[in-house]
């Protein structure tokens, strides 16, 4: 298995987020360390979202909408649901939220990304069906609107999830 | 916080920060017993997809040594390398330590793979070269920069690069880079060095240098 290069690739860059109904399209996230990538599909209507969040809270921001979970995620479930996703039906995985660097004092924002995207899915009555979270291995995420897998590439490997 | 400078002041900070980062370049040239080019340094305020860019991309693969920096000036230093020249270093650095029977093969098998003696010399490398940059700047400040013992990655550059970002980001769109390559001629070394000073801990420099109000 390996991901795809292809010219409907969609990247999601850092502080992006990237909903798509393109059957042929690849939701991309390249290099996560201690973001965290949010993927969402609805099998029903085919449509999928990839949000590539940074940081845990913080104010809107328009030039990254999501830049922060806590005032990003409604952003993003919100343009799902306006391209007819229904999120009771869909399935949601993440990956991302490591811990790279140990010295200095371990710059820990990756687990703190991993507690607030599932505290603000379970305000919302939400939860993930599968996730890739933690550890200190970089990752590279790819949702695939057509099926709606979710591959993880790792140095070492890559993976469906 | 936005600290707005005038143009003598940028040029007194870029003179600094091109001065720090010809030590640490020399710094490396000696530790290699080799001659190091260092570009002239580009220091600028960026967004975090910005210093994705710089370093190659996201996805490309690094070997990144990190060192945090601490004390009166806070931030963050990378220096930053292609798996096949960060070889080539580990070589050349392992030569001059090390007789030729002694010297561990160099591995075209996994571009990916070091053994332990190299990431050590590297690492060390990564060392010796931002505590010379730290030193430099050092000179300017009342109270010390202490650096953070180093860390050696083998890494997609943007996973390295995020967390590091990430905690310059939370309250501001832009972080000031100071980015600058190396190069070693014969072996074709390249190498980046970047700086990322905390917004936060930026005054103290910019005033040490009396850039500001000028």
């Amino acid at each position: 298995m390996t991901l795809t290069a292809s010219p409907n690739l969609l990247v999601a860059g850092i502080g992006e987020m990237i909903v798509s109904s393109s059957p042929d399209a690849h939701l991309v996230a390249y290099g996560l360390g201690s973001c965290i990538a949010l993927a969402v599909w609805d099998p029903r209507v085919k449509v999928a979202g990839l949000a590539h969040f940074m940081l845990p809270s913080g104010a809107a921001n328009s030039a990254s909408p999501v830049k922060f979970i806590d005032t990003g995620i409604d952003t993003f479930l919100r343009t799902l649901e306006a391209r007819g996703a229904v999120l009771g039906r869909s399935t949601l995985k993440a990956a991302g939220a490591a811990a790279m660097l140990t010295v200095g004092g371990g710059l820990a924002i990756g687990k703190r990304n991993s507690e607030a995207v599932q505290q603000a899915l379970a305000d919302r009555g939400l939860k993930l069906n599968a996730s890739a979270l933690g550890g200190n291995a970089g990752r590279t995420v790819q949702l695939e609107v057509a099926d709606g897998r979710f591959l993880i590439k790792s140095l070492s490997s890559v993976a469906e999830l | 916080m936005t600290l707005t400078l005038s143009e003598a002041g940028q040029n007194v900070v870029a003179g600094t920060f091109g001065r720090a980062m010809a030590r640490a370049g020399e710094a490396l040239g000696s530790m290699c017993g080799q001659v190091i080019q260092v570009q002239t340094p580009v220091l600028q305020r960026c967004t975090a997809s910005d210093v994705m860019a710089m370093a190659g991309g996201p996805e490309s693969i690094v070997l990144a040594v990190y060192v945090g920096i601490l004390g009166s000036l806070q931030g963050h230093a990378l220096l930053l390398f292609a798996p096949p020249d960060a070889h080539r270093l580990a070589q050349i650095l392992l030569a001059g330590l090390l007789g030729p029977g002694e010297l561990p093969m160099e591995s075209t098998a996994d571009p990916l793979h070091y053994d332990e003696l190299e990431l050590s010399a590297l690492q060390e490398a990564g060392n010796v070269t931002i505590s010379a940059f730290l030193n430099e700047l050092g000179m300017h400040l009342h109270e010390p920069v202490q650096p953070t013992p180093p860390q050696v990655v083998i890494e997609m550059a943007g996973a390295v690069l995020d967390a590091v970002l990430l905690d310059l980001v939370s309250d501001a769109d832009q972080v000031l880079a100071a980015r600058t390559t190396f190069s070693e001629g014969d072996r074709a070394i390249d190498g980046t060095l970047f700086v990322l000073p905390r917004a936060d801990s930026l005054r103290v420099l910019l005033d040490a240098l009396g850039a500001i109000g000028i």
